[in-house]
């Protein structure tokens, strides 16, 4: 079952990797937190119930309502909708992350003997999932694609984390999700700055900073 | 003697910060943290040599040992300065009440994330405070609410979240390692680190030196530095580059530790000395064309980050060095950054061209101008010297010599850059301009130079005579590298 949880998870990503548009990717980002909490809850058969709870917290209600819902909202009120000039074509980013996937796929058949884990595919799905997530922060040039893009990378690498099956110490996953959280919150407000000040949210207009040149 | 108690007074002081929002308090509060942090650390390095009881209110989660106390130390000195600084800065800023209580806010904050990184004694617990650290200085960056700074803030929070959250990778890598074996503790860690795969040991090290070496300014991570320490206020720029990058870096020790009690810390020494040497390369190929004089300064700390980095990749000697030079850099750079504060406040701007003729517009922060750059160059009697030469010593012994020429070429070319800069700032000769005599009127508070001073006297002294209980000490804390 994790393995068809898992799959489908990577198919979220490529589907992000496709798409221009911002609505979907919020959608995908609630479908992920939802496919992270399914997983988690085949993975480990014996948790401790005050980290099922804090898991399932973290991922039902931050990572697939709360995070959406803000990022959402930027999205609303900065009326921007698609990524219209990403770097390359999404068709050849689509081909790329299906290609760094099936190196998922084997990296995870590859080290199957070398793995301490039953299962070593969403070991491979998320170690692809990380790299996908990079891919798309440096070829899309809106900052709002650029923190959906963090938000893919700390899926992955919570996943990552489900894979190995050692429960992290409780304290240790509350700073972690403190830290995505106010990290995620303190992008949003960043982003409305920029916003506002560079008059629009694309990272090519972050020039403001030269080694060359500097007014002030 | 409780641990926890240093960490819990930056956090009430912040409550009562924001209760009373005044900037004479706040300026105290900020004071009388830095002497309490200050004292207290002191107090648990003698508890600690003296093997007396020191005690934890949360478990195991916060220690003390030979090597943390040493930044613990270094980090509490800095700050005693950068707060003395702070008290005149504000001042001479006309900053509000509310503005100098948000400003006292941010640097308690910042100081608590760095205190939690220093003495956690989980690897993961620590990695959540290093972020935490973003988070809180992200404010502080952003202080001045100019549009650089703006992006310099998004610049940093993004890059440095990415970086950390890598470094999480290289976490989860070590604890698959383990075979469920051993918890994250490094104690756990270091004594059953026999029983660990290196293979995935060794990848999650790279995914970890290459993550937090972003927070620590190691090339070809380091896009975000000069951003960010040339548009945050000086004072914070001094603990950015007196003290994040080394707390970043600490981590990195921590887990190059158990690489090298594996006996399999090849690569980890191998990067290293690429990202060492890739770090003072980015220096030297930049100094010649930057513009801004805080932002030279920044590119120092790039350099100095891979001067150490080259040490650690040395081991032994190399290893004993790059501590000499961190404690040392971390002294000279916050002098040098609080000094860039004194030229900022008098000129206005942050052009190297813009400014001229220190020496006789503000002759004390003209010497400090100078004198720190002697210091950060590695010109006897700085102790930097001391730990330069020992990497020169050690990289001759290793018959490393195409590294030993690059290394020795590319610190000249960056020594004359920063020179010609430093010496022009300071006696180039002044434009016929009323502004000038307007600089040359304006007087600053004697907290903008007594912090800097007193550190370039501990340097002096230091680079003429390094105390025994401070080689002990260095010795001691080489041990868990």
């Amino acid at each position: 079952m994790e393995n068809t949880l898992s799959l489908l998870f990577s198919f979220t990503m490529l589907y992000m990797a496709s798409s221009g548009r911002l609505r979907p990717y919020i959608n995908m980002l609630v479908i992920q937190g939802v496919l992270l909490f399914l997983i988690f809850n085949e993975l480990f058969d014996h948790i401790n119930i005050i980290n099922y709870c804090f898991l399932a917290f973290e991922t039902i209600v931050i990572k697939a309502i709360v995070i959406p819902l803000f990022i959402w909202k930027i999205i609303k009120k900065s009326e921007t909708y698609i990524d219209t000039q990403p770097s390359i074509p999404r068709f050849y980013s689509l081909i790329a992350s299906t290609i760094i996937l099936f190196f998922g796929f084997i990296f995870a058949i590859i080290s199957k003997h070398h793995l301490p884990v039953d299962n070593p595919l969403p070991f491979g799905i998320s170690m692809s999932t990380i790299i996908i997530s990079l891919l798309f922060i440096t070829l899309r040039k809106k900052i709002l694609t650029a923190i959906i893009g963090y938000i893919m990378m700390e899926n992955g690498i919570f996943l990552l984390s489900l894979s190995i099956e050692n429960e992290m110490p409780m304290i240790v996953n509350m700073g972690v999700l403190l830290d995505l959280f106010i990290a995620v919150f303190i992008l949003g407000f960043l982003v409305k700055r920029i916003n506002r000040s560079f008059n629009g949210d694309s990272l090519d207009k972050l020039i403001e900073l030269k080694d060359t040149e500097n007014d002030n | 003697m409780i641990i926890e108690l240093i960490l819990f007074l930056p956090l009430i002081s912040c409550v009562a910060l924001i209760i009373f929002k005044k900037i004479t308090f706040s300026r105290i509060l900020v004071l009388v943290n830095a002497f309490a942090l200050l004292f207290y650390s002191l107090s648990l390095y003698l508890a600690f040599i003296n093997n007396s009881k020191i005690t934890s209110l949360l478990g195991q989660y916060f220690k003390i040992d030979a090597l943390n106390i040493l930044f613990l130390l270094i980090l509490s000195i800095v700050f005693m300065a950068v707060s003395i600084y702070s008290c005149g800065y504000v001042k001479s800023i006309n900053m509000h009440n509310k503005k100098a209580t948000y400003y006292s806010v941010g640097l308690l904050l910042f100081i608590f994330t760095m205190l939690g990184t220093v003495l956690s004694s989980n690897i993961a617990l620590s990695w959540v405070f290093l972020e935490g650290t973003t988070l809180t200085s992200a404010y502080l960056i952003y202080f001045e609410k100019t549009k650089q700074s703006l992006e310099a803030t998004w610049k940093y929070v993004f890059i440095c979240s990415i970086g950390i959250s890598l470094g999480f990778v290289g976490i989860i890598l070590l604890a698959l390692s383990t075979h469920n074996s051993s918890s994250m503790f490094f104690i756990d860690l270091y004594s059953h680190y026999s029983n660990f795969n290196t293979l995935w040991m060794n990848l999650g090290f790279v995914f970890f030196i290459i993550g937090i070496g972003t927070k620590a300014g190691l090339a070809p991570v380091h896009s975000w530095l000069p951003d960010a320490h040339s548009e945050a206020p000086s004072p914070v720029s001094a603990l950015l580059s007196g003290m994040l990058l080394n707390t970043a870096l600490l981590l990195v020790l921590r887990y190059y530790h158990i690489l090298n009690l594996a006996d399999c810390a090849s690569y980890g020494r191998l990067l290293f000395l690429i990202m060492g040497i890739l770090s003072i390369f980015v220096t030297a190929v930049y100094v010649f064309t930057i513009k801004n004089y805080k932002r030279m300064l920044a590119y120092s700390s790039v350099e100095n980050m891979g001067i150490i980095s080259i040490g650690l990749a040395l081991g032994k000697t190399g290893v004993y060095a790059a501590l000499i030079h961190l404690i040392f850099h971390s002294f000279a750079k916050s002098s040098f950054f609080m000094t860039s504060g004194n030229i900022y406040v008098k000129f206005k701007t942050k052009r190297i061209d813009k400014v001229s003729d220190m020496i006789t517009c503000d002759p004390p922060t003209g010497w400090l101008w100078i004198l720190t750059f002697i210091v950060i160059s590695g010109i006897p009697p700085s102790p930097l010297f001391i730990s330069e030469f020992l990497i020169i010593k050690e990289l001759l012994a290793d018959k490393h010599y195409i590294i030993l020429v690059l290394f020795i070429l590319l610190l000249t070319i960056i020594m004359y850059g920063i020179a010609r800069c430093v010496i022009n700032m300071t006696f180039g000769k002044r434009p016929n301009s009323d502004h000038f005599d307007y600089i040359e009127q304006t007087k600053l508070p004697w907290t903008m130079y007594a912090p800097q001073f007193v550190l370039l006297a501990i340097l002096a002294f230091s680079g003429i005579y390094l105390c025994p209980f401070l080689i002990e000490m260095i010795k001691t804390a080489a041990q868990l590298i």
